[in-house]
C-alpha cells in the first residue's frame, strides 16, 4: 500500500487509528504490528515471508550476541556475522541476483551458464503458485533497518530485545517500512517501550503528514509529469531545451516526491508519538556536494558513514585508506540505490566529485562567488540524476549531450516552449518550495500573530482535500468508444 | 490558543478521513459511470488464491478507488486547481477561449509492439505506410473511391488556443503533400478551420466529434467531389431539433466541470420514416478447421437514422445511427424512383452524422474500419456497391493502423 492512495487515506488510516487509540498502552505495539503487517501484505501477499524470514533472523540472532558480546567478542562477533551474511543473503539474492547473473554470463567462459530468473514457483497446501521474479518492495530498507539492530546490539550500543513484538514492530512500522527514513534502532530503542501520544505531537504529525502528501501529490508528481512528457518528447524531436527541461524536472520531481514522502512517514510517526529522524534539510540550497549529501536522504548517509565507513577506518587512518573508504562507501550508495550499473555510475559519481572536494575543489569554492557555487553544485547534481533516471546508459548520455547541444536537433521547438510556459508556475512554486524561505517566513508569523497557527492547520486541512481531489482524478479514465 | 486550533486539527482531520471511509461503507456501489463510459470496479473475489497471487487487494484497491464517495465532484476540484495553477489544461485536454476544449495528447502508433501513450507527436512511419495503402487500393480499386480525413477539434479551433498549431500544421502537411497528386482524397481540413474561425460552430466544444453543421459541411463536399452538388438538400430545408446539454467525452476526460454544455442537433426531413436502419454486432468465434469466422450477433432494426433514447443519456451522440457498431445498412423503404446507387462506408464514428445525409441519395452499407474491419474489396463485392467512401479521422489515423491494412 502507498500512503498516497485513496484506500491508505480513507479505509486504512482510520481504521488504524481508531484500533491503536482503543487499546490499552500494552497492546499498543501488537496492534501497529499486526497493521503493519496488513500494510505491507497488501501490495506483497508472498514476499511478506521473506521480510519475516529477516525478522525472525535477525531476532533469534540477537540472543546469543547479547549474551557473548561482554564475555566473548569472537563470539559474538561470530553471530552478528552469520545474522548480516542471512540478511544480506536476502537482498542479494532478491535484488541483486539477476543484475549478476545477466552481467556474468558475459563473460566469454560463462556464456549461457548462468541463466536469470523470471519467476518462482512453489507449492502451498499441495497447490501450485507461479509470481514474477521481482523486488520486494521496501527490502533495502528494512534489510538495513534490521542490520542496524544487530549492529548496534553488538557494540553495546542498544540492549537486547527479548519481546518479538516490540522488535517486530521496529522493523515493519508501517510510516517508515517501505521507503525510510532507515529508523537506527538505538534511536528508538527506548521508543518502543515508552512514548508519550499527545494532541501537540498528534496535530503537528496532521501538518506534517499533509505537507508531504501535498509535497508528493501537488509538487512531485506534477513535476513527474512534465518529466514524463519532455522525455516522450525527446524521442521524437530532441531539443537543448528539452533535455534542460528533462534534467530540471527530474530534479524537481525526485526531491519533492521522495521528501514528501518522508515528510508523511514523521507525521505518521508522531500520530502514534514516535519521533524519527530528520531526512532531508533542503538538499538544494548545498553550495558543494559535500553539503548536498549532509542535506539529502540523511538517514541513509548516517547509515552507511556508521556501520561502513568508520568501521573502515573513516578518515583516521591516513589519505590513501580515506580515500578507498570513500570509494567503497560510495560505490555500495549507489549499488544499493538500484541493481544496475547507472546506479553504480551515479555513485560513483558522487564519490569521486567528493574526493576532488575533499582535495582542492573546497578551498576554490570558497575564493568564488556564492551564487556560483549554488549554480555549479545544482548542475553537478542534476546531471547525477540524469543518470540516476536513466537505467539505459546511452540514453542518458544522450541527453547530457543534448544539454550542450550535442545530437539535438533543434534548440528549442514552439511546442517545448508552450510546455515550459505553462510549466513556469509549477517550476517557480518548487524553486522556492526547495529553499527553507517559507518555513522561515512561517515561523517569523507564528511568532507575530495568533491566527498563523490557526491558517497553518485551515491549509494543511485544505491540502488534504485537494490531494485528494488529485487523487480521485487519477483513478478517473473515461473510456473513449469510438475507438472501439 | 494553540491548543484549540491543534484540537480542531485533528477533529477536522479524523471527520475528513473517517468520514470519507464512513460514506464509502454507506453508500451504495454503482455499477456504471457515465461520464467515464465504463463499467465500475465492484466487490472483488475473494479465495486464498486470489490473495496469494494478489488479484485480490489489487482489485480492491480499483474497487474503493471507482467506488469512492463524490468522485465526480472532485474531479472537478482538480480542474479548478489545475486552472488556479495557470496549467492551461487539464488529462491532456487544452481549454481555450470561449469553453472550446479539445484533446492534445494523444496514443501515437508505432507498430503493434510500440504506442507512446500522451503525447502531441506521432509517428510519420505509421503515417505514410496508410497514405501507401491508399494510393495502391486506389489503384487496384475499380468503382469511385474517395477519401476523407476530418482533422482533430486541437486542428480545427487552433485559433482558441495558445497551443502552436507548429505538430498540427506538420501532420497535415504530410498528407497533404502525400496525398496531393492523389484523385480519391478529399481534403476538407482547411473549410473547417476557416469556417471555425469565421464563428461556425462545426466541433463540439466539448467532445471530439464535428457538429451536425460540421458533417452537413463534409457531406456537402463529398457529393461536390461525386459531381452531385446539384443534389445537395439546402440546409434550409431541414427541420432542426436541439439537445442544449450535451456534455462530451473531452469534457469528461477535461474533469472542468464549470464549461457549459454543448447543443446536439438533429436535423430532420418529413420522410425520415421511410428509412430504415440496421445494425449488426459481430462475435469472432474459431471453427472446427481453426479458422477464425466472424458471426453477426444481435441485429437490431429502426426506422429513420436515430436511436432517441440516447437523448435522455450521458453520450447523446450515439443518437445517430445507434452510435458504434460492427457494421450498418440504411436503406429507402419508400417509393425508390429509378436504381439507387450503393455505397460502402468505411469509418469511425466522425461518419454517424454524415451517413444521414448520405442516406437521402443514396443506399449505405457501414462498416467500422476503427474496430479493424479492413477487407473493403471483398464487402464491395458481398454488397454489390457502387464507390466506396473512407471516412477515418486524424486521431484514429495517429493512433492505429486500421487505414493501413486496407485492402
Amino acid at each position: 500500500m502507498v500512503f498516497s492512495s485513496l484506500i491508505f487515506l480513507f479505509a486504512f488510516l482510520p481504521l488504524t487509528l481508531a484500533v491503536y487509540f482503543a487499546v490499552p498502552f500494552r497492546f499498543r505495539n501488537i496492534a501497529l504490528f499486526v497493521v503493519s503487517l496488513i500494510f505491507y501484505g497488501w501490495g506483497e501477499p508472498l514476499y511478506i515471508i521473506v521480510m519475516i524470514f529477516s525478522i525472525v533472523t535477525a531476532y533469534a540472532f540477537g540472543f546469543p550476541i547479547g549474551k557473548y558480546r561482554d564475555v566473548n567478542k569472537k563470539k559474538a562477533r561470530f553471530f552478528l556475522c552469520l545474522s548480516l551474511i542471512l540478511n544480506l543473503a536476502m537482498l542479494a539474492f532478491f535484488k541483486y541476483y539477476n543484475f549478476f547473473a545477466e552481467n556474468l554470463s558475459l563473460l566469454p567462459f560463462l556464456e549461457g551458464k548462468i541463466s536469470t530468473i523470471d519467476e518462482i514457483s512453489f507449492t502451498l497446501f499441495g497447490k501450485n503458485y507461479t509470481t514474477d521474479f521481482s523486488l520486494p518492495v521496501g527490502i533495502s530498507f528494512y534489510t538495513f533497518q534490521i542490520m542496524s539492530y544487530s549492529i548496534d546490539l553488538y557494540r553495546n550500543d542498544a540492549s537486547l530485545q527479548k519481546n518479538f513484538i516490540s522488535f517486530g514492530t521496529y522493523v515493519t512500522l508501517f510510516p517508515q517500512l517501505v521507503a525510510g527514513p532507515i529508523v537506527r534502532y538505538k534511536d528508538i530503542d527506548d521508543q518502543l517501550s515508552e512514548r508519550k501520544e499527545s494532541v501537540e505531537k498528534f496535530a503537528s504529525g496532521v501538518r506534517r503528514f499533509c505537507c508531504g502528501l501535498g509535497k508528493k501529490i501537488l509538487l512531485g508528481d506534477a513535476a513527474s509529469a512534465l518529466y514524463e512528457y519532455f522525455k516522450s518528447a525527446d524521442g521524437f524531436e530532441g531539443s537543448v531545451i528539452g533535455a534542460w527541461m528533462i534534467m530540471i524536472c527530474f530534479t524537481f520531481h525526485i526531491y519533492f516526491d521522495f521528501s514528501g514522502y518522508s515528510d508523511m512517514a514523521i507525521g505518521l510517526g508522531r500520530m502514534f508519538g514516535f519521533e524519527f529522524v530528520e531526512n532531508f534539510n533542503y538538499p538544494y540550497i548545498s553550495k558543494s556536494i559535500t553539503e548536498f549529501w549532509r542535506r539529502w536522504h540523511i538517514s541513509l548517509s548516517t547509515w552507511f558513514k556508521e556501520y561502513v565507513y568508520i568501521p573502515l577506518g573513516g578518515n583516521r587512518r591516513g589519505w590513501a585508506i580515506q580515500l578507498r573508504n570513500i570509494a567503497i562507501v560510495w560505490f555500495l550508495t549507489g549499488f544499493w540505490h538500484g541493481a544496475g550499473w547507472n546506479y553504480i555510475i551515479w555513485g560513483v559519481y558522487f564519490g569521486a566529485v567528493l574526493i576532488l572536494e575533499k582535495t582542492f575543489l573546497l578551498k576554490l569554492y570558497d575564493r568564488l562567488p556564492v551564487a556560483v557555487c549554488h549554480i555549479w553544485t545544482l548542475f553537478l547534481i542534476g546531471i547525477g540524476w540524469i543518470i540516476f533516471a536513466f537505467t539505459d546508459m546511452s540514453s542518458g548520455i544522450d541527453i547530457i549531450g543534448k544539454l550542450f547541444g550535442i545530437g539535438a536537433t533543434s534548440f528549442a521547438s514552439r511546442t517545448a516552449l508552450y510546455q515550459i510556459l505553462r510549466a513556469l508556475p509549477l517550476i517557480l512554486v518548487c524553486a522556492v518550495g526547495s529553499t527553507p524561505y517559507p518555513r522561515k517566513l512561517l515561523s517569523r508569523f507564528v511568532v507575530k500573530y495568533k491566527w498563523t497557527s490557526w491558517a497553518a492547520s485551515a491549509g494543511a486541512v485544505m491540502i488534504l482535500i485537494v490531494c485528494t481531489a488529485y487523487l480521485a482524478d487519477s483513478t478517473f479514465s473515461p473510456f473513449l468508444y469510438f475507438i472501439f | 490558543m494553540k491548543k484549540l486550533s491543534d484540537k480542531i486539527l485533528i477533529i477536522l482531520f479524523v471527520l475528513f478521513i473517517g468520514g470519507f471511509g464512513m460514506a464509502f461503507f454507506i453508500l451504495p456501489d454503482n455499477d456504471f459511470s457515465e461520464e467515464e463510459n465504463r463499467y465500475l470496479q465492484t466487490f472483488p473475489d475473494f479465495g486464498i488464491d486470489e490473495l496469494i497471487n494478489g488479484d485480490f487487494t489489487e482489485n480492491m484497491n480499483s474497487y474503493y478507488a471507482d467506488q469512492f464517495p463524490w468522485r465526480n465532484g472532485l474531479v472537478g476540484i482538480k480542474g479548478v486547481c489545475e486552472t488556479i495553477a495557470l496549467k492551461g489544461e487539464n488529462n491532456g485536454v487544452l481549454l481555450g477561449k470561449g469553453g472550446q476544449l479539445a484533446v492534445r495528447l494523444f496514443d501515437a502508433y508505432k507498430d503493434r509492439h510500440t504506442v507512446v501513450e500522451d503525447t502531441d507527436y506521432f509517428f510519420s512511419e505509421n503515417i505514410l505506410r496508410a497514405i501507401d495503402a491508399v494510393k495502391k487500393f486506389e489503384q487496384n480499386c475499380d468503382i469511385p473511391f474517395t477519401v476523407m480525413i476530418p482533422p482533430r477539434t486541437v486542428d480545427v479551433a487552433k485559433s482558441a488556443f495558445l497551443y502552436p498549431d507548429e505538430l498540427s500544421e506538420r501532420l497535415q502537411g504530410l498528407l497533404d503533400e502525400n496525398l496531393s497528386d492523389s484523385a480519391s482524397y478529399l481534403n476538407i481540413s482547411r473549410i473547417l478551420t476557416d469556417l471555425y474561425d469565421s464563428g461556425e460552430y462545426v466541433y463540439y466544444r466539448t467532445d471530439h466529434h464535428w457538429t451536425t453543421k460540421g458533417a452537413y459541411v463534409a457531406y456537402s463536399e463529398i457529393m461536390k467531389k461525386w459531381g452531385m452538388e446539384d443534389l445537395v438538400i439546402d440546409e434550409s430545408e431541414f427541420k432542426k431539433e436541439t439537445v442544449t446539454d450535451f456534455y462530451g467525452t473531452t469534457w469528461s476526460r477535461a474533469g472542468y466541470k464549470f464549461i457549459s454544455p454543448d447543443s446536439l442537433e438533429i436535423w430532420t426531413l418529413p420522410d425520415d420514416d421511410l428509412y430504415v436502419t440496421t445494425v449488426y454486432d459481430s462475435k469472432n468465434t474459431v471453427d472446427d478447421k481453426g479458422n477464425t469466422v466472424t458471426e453477426k450477433v444481435s441485429v437490431k432494426s429502426f426506422t429513420s437514422f436515430y436511436n432517441r433514447e440516447y437523448l435522455l443519456k450521458k453520450d447523446k451522440y450515439s443518437v445517430f445511427l445507434d452510435g458504434t457498431h460492427a457494421e450498418m445498412t440504411v436503406t429507402y423503404e419508400g417509393n425508390r424512383e429509378g436504381e439507387r446507387e450503393k455505397i460502402l462506408i468505411a469509418k469511425d464514428s466522425f461518419a454517424n452524422p454524415v451517413v444521414t445525409f448520405l442516406a437521402r441519395h443514396f443506399d449505405i452499407v457501414v462498416v467500422n474500419l476503427a474496430s479493424g474491419m479492413c477487407d473493403l474489396t471483398a464487402y464491395a463485392q458481398e454488397y454489390d456497391c457502387d464507390r466506396i467512401l473512407v471516412l477515418y479521422n486524424l486521431e484514429n489515423l495517429v493512433e492505429n493502423d486500421n487505414l493501413a491494412n486496407i485492402k
